[in-house]
């Protein structure tokens, strides 16, 4: 065994954070270790907490209960300079009566810099942003794009220990927003800071995440590598959020058949791995992703409703006597609306949850 | 400089260190005098020699108020003035604002023509008036002479009835251009895709005032009438330099009446009974409004 | 119907508008157009039945005659002025901070102190003229500028924490929070970013303010004698003293509104929107 080194405390850990405004409890128990140059998403759907629980870890708005610790140090009391963070917000909120350069330079203003050293600073700052024919130009004189990178300069020109991002991109259209969600991830993978981003596209998140935590209603339902949260979500609830098109979800019943367990879906009966997860007579819900349907093989019988090509792929919507199921296959498919097919899960692609506790088994 | 308080406490705090000297300055400019009116309001003061005697007693201005004749009459003519000025304003107000939100006249032309009686001096504007109303040589006299209206020269705030209408008229010149500049910016704040939808809805323009623009307007409107109703009962000025009161007290609003019991006949405390009275009715008034207004802008968003 | 003429009205529509600004026009205007002729005109034209409004009868005598003879007008214009301008800007200096904080800072009962603060306009003036009275007097600071520049505070800074509240409520809460994240604290937010985005509503307050103080009548009334009248009063006693020189009475007049409504002519977008936003955000 070689010596393991000393380990550095996370950059950033939440110790059963929680946040009431009023008698309405918004974060509960959030509990969060993100280690130093890691890039951190926090996913949810609007209203789950996301920006207040970042908003927490900058200093903007108090815990009712719980530990925030910053490299190992607890700082609920500390402002958000003091805690040394720099973040882009959700509108920018650039201020609107400063120039491109003010803004930028702001902070190190407001930490008494020398003008000359703030100016050169953001000049370095806005050549790298290619800002620096916009630097004496307002805000609203600015494009989306550009009012996005001033937001990320101002971000950058302090050199903070983390960075923090509300929903930075969720203005921007389509195409502007796939180029600056790269941009970011170049940016992290050269500077390495570490990083909290928060969103609710859970593509975003996938695709420039160390690691994502999901949050539902207020608290982190599972936090691991894009990949352990696509294929071994620890809930029903991680399953239906990550994927598109959305996972499909039936109920149904553990059965034993041949002595192998196996689950009634409708008339149809699927078998199950044997690996004694399962007792019958369980309630459960199984989970299948698109990519897992294989047609053409199988024993499942099925008619086709809707096919939705998207280029690369199509989505096939089936109805079977079980409910109905969607199933992707490669290129523009010819099948048919009405069209019978048959089709095949193989057993180790199917994610089963327990009903009531919505836990993976 | 690692401080000790969160966020929240620092906001809080700064807050309140913002907040205080204001809220000081306010208590001590009003404080003292509003407690003492209470107080006055309860006893009879009297001066003697320039000197002031006071004595307590009790309810004993309120109850000579519910026999006072010539309360009742001031009580009466602010009921008059305050409902009728309000209503006007209010109207007259609302028509100027659509005439104005209408593109014919959007020309800022129009809007220097409402900040001007604004801005001008209730005093100056009085003055004014009385000259236009002038019995010998004043101009109405002229007018309404020349196109046949009236065979002689009118005393326009010679008779009861005549001269408090013609003070509401000239208050309601006045306060006009306010309410409609408020309302205006309420007209401008409907937003204008909800008449895209009433027009894609097949609604007629007037079936679009009904349902749009006068449901849009409730805020506006509630706040234009509370505020007139608050300016109304503090008409002073106007009465003071117009009418003092005559003719034989048709004008005396009850704000006047306060004034000319304490200042004239020196009845201190009586005077400050008037006061009270007016300051509890018009609170009343403004909560009311307030209530009434509030739970129609909660249901409608 | 097109939708443009949807919104414009037909031609029934047009008619009742113009006929209704045109009658508008004439009401407002009317009054204002003849205090500025009377002001130009001869007594011998004015006492005329009707008046005779012939061009030989333009002069500027009334105003040479105002100016000249009336010293109260000239002591009351700069008594006005400096009663307005300190009332102003002590309401604004304290006003300002204070609706930021009662909007924004989570002062407890934020709500109610603004509530109270506009109650405090409900209050008839006459209810506080006496103790207002009897205190100044004892103080000996009866007949003084700067006293009654600090009583119009008793309006002034209601005005100023009420439009200013209502425009603060409306800032976009990320540009404190970016503040706060730059290293600013309350303090330097309110005076780097708040207040600079604020100029208009800032505007409007002080014309609001600056416009109630210099037409303020009924204090200036009980709390000067002389040398510290204002505009107002003067106006007022001389309408009395000089009841039938009629000329010159609107020339005086005429002076003492100018000023007030150039300012207001002047910023009234500022105005309207000020006071329409402050008043509709509470
Ligand atoms: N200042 C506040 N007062 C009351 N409720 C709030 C406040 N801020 C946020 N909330 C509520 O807290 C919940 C979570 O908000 P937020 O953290 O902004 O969610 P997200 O960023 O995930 O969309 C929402 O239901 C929101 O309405
Ligand atoms: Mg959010």
């Amino acid at each position: 065994m070689t010596s393991v080194p000393p380990r550095l405390p996370p950059a950033i850990e939440l110790r059963r954070v929680a946040k009431s405004f009023g008698t309405v409890q918004v974060c509960r128990d959030v509990d969060l270790a993100i280690e130093t140059g890691e890039f951190v998403t926090l996913l949810g759907p609007s209203g789950c907490g996301k920006t207040t629980t970042l908003n927490m870890v900058a200093g903007l708005e108090d815990s009712t209960s719980g530990d925030i610790l910053l490299a190992g140090r607890r700082v609920n009391e500390l402002s958000p300079v003091e805690r040394d963070v720099a973040m882009v917000f959700q509108n920018y909120a650039l201020y609107p009566h400063m120039t491109v350069a003010e803004n930028i330079g702001f902070t190190l203003r407001m930490r008494g810099m020398k003008r000359a050293e703030i100016a050169a600073r953001v000049t370095a700052i806005a050549a790298s942003l290619e800002l620096s024919h916009v630097l004496e130009r307002l805000p609203a004189q600015l494009s989306g794009g550009q009012q996005q990178r001033v937001a990320i300069g101002r971000a950058l020109v302090r050199e903070p220990r983390i960075f923090l991002f509300d929903e930075p991109f969720s203005n921007l259209d389509a195409a502007l927003r796939v180029k600056m969600r790269a941009e970011v991830k170049q940016l992290h993978q050269r500077l390495g800071v570490t990083s909290l981003f928060v969103t609710h596209d859970q593509e975003e998140a996938m695709s420039i995440s160390d690691r994502i935590a999901v949050m539902n209603r207020g608290r982190v339902e599972q936090f691991g590598t894009p990949e352990e949260i696509y294929a071994r979500p620890a809930t029903r609830y991680v399953a239906s959020f990550i994927g598109n098109p959305q996972i499909e979800l039936m109920p149904g019943t553990v059965e034993a058949a041949d002595g192998r367990p196996a689950v009634r879906l409708g008339a149809q009966v699927l078998p199950l791995p044997g690996d004694g997860r399962f007792r019958p007579g369980q309630k459960v819900e199984i989970g299948i992703r698109p990519e897992h349907v294989r047609l053409g093989a199988g024993n499942l019988s099925a008619s086709v409703r809707l096919v939705q090509p998207v280029g690369p792929l199509s989505h096939v919507v089936l109805d079977w006597d079980g409910g109905s199921l969607t199933a992707t296959l490669p290129g523009f498919s010819r099948l048919q609306p009405g069209e019978r097919v048959s089709a095949a899960i193989s057993p180790d692609d199917m994610l089963v949850f327990d009903q009531e506790t919505g836990l993976r088994l | 400089m690692a401080s000790q308080a969160t966020f929240e406490q620092r906001r809080r705090s700064a807050g309140l260190f913002l907040v205080a000297p204001a809220i000081v300055v306010l208590l001590a400019i009003l404080g003292y005098p509003i407690l003492e009116s209470m107080m006055l309001a309860l006893q009879r003061v009297q001066l003697n020699a320039g000197e002031i005697q006071r004595s307590f007693i009790g309810l004993g201005n309120f109850q000579r108020l519910l026999a006072d004749e010539t309360f009742r009459h001031a009580a009466l003519n602010t009921l008059y003035f305050s409902v009728a000025e309000v209503v006007l304003v209010v109207v007259l107000g609302f028509g100027v604002a659509l005439l104005l939100n209408h593109p014919l006249g959007r020309p800022g032309f129009f809007r220097i023509l409402l900040v001007v009686p604004w801005a001008i001096a209730p005093v100056a504007n009085a003055v004014l008036w009385k000259w236009i109303l002038n019995a010998n040589y004043g101009v109405l006299n002229g007018i309404l002479q020349s196109l046949g209206l009236i065979d002689y020269y009118q005393v326009w705030l010679g008779s009861p009835f005549s001269a408090l209408n013609f003070l509401l008229l000239v208050d309601v010149w006045k306060s006009v251009p306010f309410v409609a500049l408020l309302l205006l910016a309420g007209l401008q704040r409907v937003p204008s895709i909800l008449y895209r939808a009433a027009y894609m809805d097949g609604a007629s323009r007037l079936q679009a005032f009904r349902h749009v623009t006068l449901p849009s307007m409730r805020g506006a409107v509630a706040i234009a009438v509370v505020l007139q109703t608050i300016w109304s009962l503090r008409v002073f000025d106007l009465v003071f330099v117009l009418t003092r009161g005559g003719p034989a007290d048709a004008t005396v609003l009850l704000n006047f009446l306060a004034y000319r019991v304490t200042f004239n006949f020196l009845d201190i405390g009586y005077g400050a009974a008037i006061a009270n009275v007016i300051f509890v009715l018009t609170l009343l008034l403004a909560i009311l409004y307030i209530r009434l207004v509030r739970p129609a802008e909660g249901a409608a968003r | 119907m097109s939708y443009a003429l949807y919104r414009r009205g037909g031609p029934g529509l047009r008619l009742v508008t113009i006929v209704g600004l045109v009658l508008f026009v004439v009401w407002s205007a009317a009054p204002v157009v003849w205090l500025i002729l009377s002001s130009l005109l001869q007594q011998k034209a004015l006492i005329a039945r009707p008046p005779d409004l012939s061009p030989a009868n333009l002069t500027l005598d009334n105003f040479v005659t105002v100016v000249a003879s009336a010293a109260a007008l000239g002591r009351g214009i700069l008594n006005s002025l400096i009663v307005a301008l300190f009332s102003t800007a002590v309401a604004l200096a304290l006003g300002a901070p204070a609706a930021y904080a009662l909007a924004r800072l989570s002062v407890p009962r934020a709500n109610a102190i603004a509530f109270l603060v506009l109650a405090t306009q409900m209050l008839p003036s006459i209810a506080i003229a006496i103790p207002l009275f009897l205190v100044i007097s004892r103080i000996g600071l009866i007949d003084n500028v700067f006293s009654l520049g600090v009583v119009y505070l008793s309006f002034n800074l209601p005005i100023v924490i009420w439009i200013l509240r209502g425009f603060f409520l409306g800032i976009p809460a990320g540009l404190e929070k970016a503040a706060a994240i730059d290293g600013a604290g309350v303090l330097r937010t309110f005076w780097h970013i708040v207040l600079p985005i604020s100029i208009p509503p800032l505007g409007a307050a002080a014309v609001f303010a600056f416009v109630e103080a210099w037409n303020e009548f009924f204090f200036a009334l009980i709390l000067t004698r002389q040398s510290a009248q204002t505009v107002p009063l003067v106006i007022a006693a001389f309408a009395g003293q000089y009841q039938t020189v009629f000329g010159q009475m609107m020339a005086a007049a005429l002076i003492s509104v100018v000023p007030v409504i150039v300012l207001a002519v002047v910023f009234r977008d500022w105005i309207v929107r000020g006071f329409a936003d402050g008043m509709m955000k509470g």
